[in-house]
């Protein structure tokens, strides 16, 4: 089967809040992004974890920032999705969006 | 987000386990992350809450970590913890340390005859001591196997073996036995000397790598 590379649920929300943020996408901003749309509390670790994998799989890419004060001195690293990863994106889309058509999901299964 | 720089430390402990348990390449950003937090919640809700905060997130994103090292790479990390699992049986039962070793230098030196308290101190606490440290050896070296996931084969086989330790534990005790309390530091001093001997490996490799960063990569994108 073609296009087999769907995102997993957390890697989907990540991803999503990656396109949001664009340029100053990285670990802080990602985490407060997801839970201030998710309402779902999220470790750094999470984060990071999901993204190395999607690093790993191409769907993003990173690069380090200059170090900052507020930071210990320690950069930052900013993230951007890749070409592949937008592929990826609207494919998982498409695929909920189909499995959810016609389906009265709120008001049927609640 | 704007923080000031930082006036306010994170707790001392769950920063150095954090950066104990995170991937070197992930370290900085992962500590930068979390200190750039921690300011900006300590100047917005205050040190307490902050501190609250940072240990929640220290916890979390150690269970993370060690949940990643598996997935990323469960069989090199599997291996490193069963040959962990395999190496004190073999160093204690066939190279005969520390017991054989020990008694071989009480007897060459007549200890045992002209130095009867020597002799009992060596022959008990000197060979829990000695095993403490063939457990602290076999820390350092799945650290060094292991490399990059260093604590989390090291913490894996630390749970192993204090769950045996808390299962011989309570069968001796429901068996009827009366329990020595002194014995219990040594049964999980093994356990713990694991933790120790790979976070030993695992600082070190630390420091080494801080040293050799003379410069910040920036790649243009």
């Amino acid at each position: 089967m073609a296009g087999r590379d769907y995102l997993g649920e957390f890697e989907h929300i990540i991803v999503l809040a990656l396109m949001r943020l664009e340029e100053r996408a990285y670990g802080v901003t990602v985490r407060q992004e997801i839970e201030l749309r998710t309402q779902r509390e999220v470790s750094v670790g999470a984060v990071y974890a999901t993204l190395d994998r999607l690093e790993t799989k191409g769907y993003v890419k990173s690069y380090r920032g200059d170090p900052t004060p507020e930071r210990g001195g320690r950069s930052k690293r900013f993230f951007r999705v890749t070409a592949k990863g937008v592929t990826a994106v609207n494919r998982t889309q498409r695929a909920l969006q189909s499995m959810t058509e016609g389906l009265d999901i709120l008001e049927g299964y609640s | 987000m704007k923080s000031q720089p930082l006036s306010v430390q994170p707790p001392r402990l769950a920063f150095w386990l954090v950066n104990l348990f995170t991937i070197p390449d992930n370290a900085e950003a992962i500590m930068g992350d979390l200190l750039e937090e921690f300011s900006y919640v300590a100047s917005k809700s205050g040190v307490a809450h902050a501190r609250r905060w940072y240990w929640r997130q220290a916890l979390k994103t150690i269970a993370h970590l060690i949940y990643s090292a598996y997935r990323i790479a469960p069989w090199s990390t599997a291996s490193a913890v069963v040959g962990g699992f395999l190496l004190p049986g073999f160093v204690i039962r066939f190279l005969g340390f520390p017991e054989r070793a020990i008694f071989a230098v009480l007897e060459k030196y007549q200890v045992p005859d002209k130095h009867f308290n020597t002799y009992v101190f060596f022959a008990t606490t000197g060979i829990d001591i000695g095993l403490v440290i063939v457990y602290l050896w076999v820390g350092c070296v799945i650290a060094l196997v292991a490399r990059g996931r260093e604590m989390a084969a090291a913490i894996t086989l630390c749970l192993i073996f204090a769950g045996m330790d808390g299962v011989a534990l309570f069968a001796f005790v429901a068996s009827g036995h009366s329990l020595l309390r002194s014995l219990l530091p040594w049964m999980f001093a093994d356990s713990f000397a694991i933790l120790i001997g790979a976070a030993i490996v695992r600082s070190s490799r630390s420091a080494r790598r801080i040293g050799s960063d003379d410069g910040l990569e920036n790649p243009a994108l």
